[in-house]
């Protein structure tokens, strides 16, 4: 029993470190391609350490205080559902697809109520942006997840992992056209632009953030970096096939650096366009493809 | 005799003595007129296609113990630039406001309230536009000392004083053809 | 504890405000010639998320009573640099009747950087060396803006009225 919870409290440690230096990464990976030397790869532990090492910040009162706490909590226990590599998860049931989907949204909405209490106008705007967004990329999202669902006949993710055992049994070959719309959705889903109308850094004044200082914006840095691995890794476990430790790693690895690749090069939608945009083409995607499952079976 | 010539003839035929026309170049005209005069002569103007005031500005003839304004005026169809000057006292300066001709004179005539200290009673909005919190005389005024303003709040800095005691110390001590 | 001074002195977040002419030498530091990023130096929004507060040039009156209210909401501990000589000595505008002639009577400074403009160049070894100074720990503006707070109220009630402005309890 203590075993199990060093060892998870080991993975949780894991994953924070590995998705700070995947920010670090793409920071670098980013500086790149404009051309210019970037900052180094571990760049992003050192601002987090260097915003614990702060003090006499602002407080708007309990529930700002809350806020950052709601959201990390909300994406560390969905950590706890989704299998990484070959450590099982802590919680594994038919249906637990559906309450990871609930826990992703737990955390923009504890940032709402933090946000709210901050009574600043930019980060209710960089709310209200991102729950907008949520209505698209939720949907396309759940409906490309679907797909392999019902062919499985399983709302299982662990149950989904071990139906993919190797290489040519990836669930991305067979259901091609439902995991390009759930890349797509992937992509709105990490805030990555064309979709980072959330934090819209110079446009309004990085959005749900702009009142938090100190410890509680490195906790909020915490929940990007964990946020990166969550979400990754359920894309991977879904439709590339878990894999052992060092394959899962290279995998959400390059799944994610493909997208900050796209993010370095375009500039952002508006929010009319973005929502307009995911209630289009990739909706109409997930839906040929649930469309061809169905009629296949 | 083109544009200039006949806008100074009208002028002349409308108004009579009151104000005196003066052709500087081509597309300059200056107007010399009285201050009571001044917004029949506006409204006339703007009907004639002047209807850009660009800015007011003012001069201070300090040894005249005057002041003078300047409305400068652009016509887009005929490509003309009219100044119209009107001198006012120096002692309590006023002038009426010039918001009923051509609503844009609120912000100049706000500059021109805070810089030199004329009042153009009519105008809602004479509160400062630059300067916070400002304790002294208006500071476009030429009896204005802005060196002993600047010293006594700021503890400015003399650099001019610091420079030619600089120069003393190099000339006592070598000679100007070793420098260069 | 040295890793969080080693992590305080590598990343140093700036805060945007670009105060007068000198604000143009802001974009080539920043972008891919002179990157500024390597440093760990990157722009920020906000003062309560940044460290570093860069008065790039002249303040009016106007300005440096916003600079102030900006400087006491940083969160602990912060930087000011001084950019260009008109934070020294006046610069160019030594004898105007609205700009303050010495940076140093109404906030802390820690690094002066001379020049009018400095060239990108030099303003990355100010960055150097304030990282420098930061990991020995000499950088200490701000404890002393708290514990002379009475003689920066009164030098700055000289030039604006700070009872009405200020949001901060000093007395």
């Amino acid at each position: 029993m203590v075993l199990k919870i060093i060892e998870y409290l080991g993975i949780v440690f894991g994953v924070i470190i590995l998705g700070l230096l995947y920010g670090g990464i793409a920071r670098k990976v980013i500086a790149r391609i404009h051309r210019r030397y970037g900052p180094p790869f571990y760049q992003n532990i050192l601002d987090v350490l260097k915003l614990f090492a702060k003090s006499n910040e602002a407080s708007h009162g309990v529930m700002f205080n809350l806020g950052p706490v709601i959201a990390f909590t909300g994406v560390l226990v969905s950590l706890f559902f989704i299998p990484l590599g070959s450590f099982r998860p802590l919680f594994s049931f038919e249906g637990d697809i559906f309450v990871v989907f609930y826990l992703l949204v737990v955390a923009p909405l504890g940032m709402a109520l933090g946000a709210g209490e901050g009574a600043n106008p930019n980060a209710t705007i960089g709310i209200a942006r991102g729950l907008t967004l949520m209505l698209g990329y939720e949907l396309v999202f759940f409906l490309s997840v679907l797909a392999p669902m019902i062919h499985y006949r399983t709302a299982s993710i662990a149950t989904l992992v071990t139906v993919q055992s190797a290489f040519p049994h990836w669930n991305v070959f067979p259901f091609f056209i439902s995991a390009f719309a759930g890349l797509i959705a992937l992509h709105g889903m990490m805030g990555e632009k064309p979709f980072d109308q959330v934090i819209a850094p110079h446009e309004i004044a990085s959005g749900p953030m702009v009142e938090y200082s100190g410890k509680f914006l490195g906790l909020l840095q915490l929940y990007h970096a964990v946020g990166i691995i969550v979400e990754t890794g359920l894309v991977v476990d879904i439709f590339f096939g878990g894999g052992n430790w060092l394959t899962f790693i290279l995998k959400t690895f390059f799944l994610f650096i493909t997208l900050v690749i796209i993010n370095a090069v375009m500039p952002r939608f508006r929010i009319g366009q973005a929502v307009k945009f995911y209630w289009k083409y990739p909706l109409v995607i997930s839906l040929i493809g649930l469309l061809i499952v169905a009629i296949w079976r | 005799m083109g544009i200039e010539g006949k806008i100074v003839e009208d002028i002349v035929k409308r108004f009579g003595d009151k104000v005196r026309a003066e052709v500087q170049r081509e597309r300059r005209v200056k107007f010399y007129i009285d201050p009571i005069n001044i917004k029949p002569l506006l409204y006339y103007l703007k009907e004639k296609g002047f209807i850009h005031l660009s800015s007011i500005s003012c001069v201070d003839w300090i040894k005249e113990n005057q002041f003078e304004l300047v409305y400068h005026l652009w016509s887009y169809e005929d490509k003309v630039h009219l100044m119209v000057k009107t001198k006012i006292s120096r002692e309590n300066p006023e002038m009426e406001t010039m918001i009923p001709v051509f609503p844009v004179a609120e912000t100049y005539e706000r500059e021109i309230y805070e810089m030199f200290g004329v009042s153009f009673p009519g105008n809602p909005n004479l509160k400062p536009l630059f300067l916070e919190d400002w304790d002294g005389p208006p500071p476009m005024r030429k009896d204005f000392d802005t060196r002993a303003y600047v010293r006594e709040k700021y503890g400015m800095i003399d650099l001019t004083e610091i420079l030619r005691q600089g120069m003393d110390k190099i000339k006592g001590v070598r000679d100007e053809d070793e420098i260069l | 504890m040295g890793l969080f001074k080693f992590a305080q002195s590598r990343s140093l977040w700036m805060m945007h405000f670009c105060t007068g002419c000198g604000a143009v030498e802001m974009p080539p530091t920043m972008t891919s010639r002179f990157d500024m990023e390597r440093f760990g130096i990157a722009p920020m929004a906000t003062p309560r998320q940044a460290d570093i507060l860069l008065i790039t040039g002249y303040l009016t009156v106007k300005t440096l009573k916003r600079v102030i209210r900006s400087y006491e909401q940083m969160p602990d501990p912060k930087y000011v640099i001084g950019f260009g000589s008109c934070t020294l000595n006046g610069g160019m505008y030594w004898d105007s009747y609205n700009t303050i002639k010495r940076l140093d009577l109404y906030l802390p400074v820690d690094i002066y950087i001379n020049g009018c403009m400095p060239r990108p160049e030099a303003i990355i070894e100010a960055f150097v060396k304030l990282r420098e100074i930061i990991a020995k720990g000499e950088a200490n503006g701000w404890k002393k803006y708290k514990e002379n707070i009475k003689w920066y109220k009164e030098n700055q009630a000289k030039v604006f009225d700070v009872k009405k402005w200020s949001v901060i309890k000093w007395e």
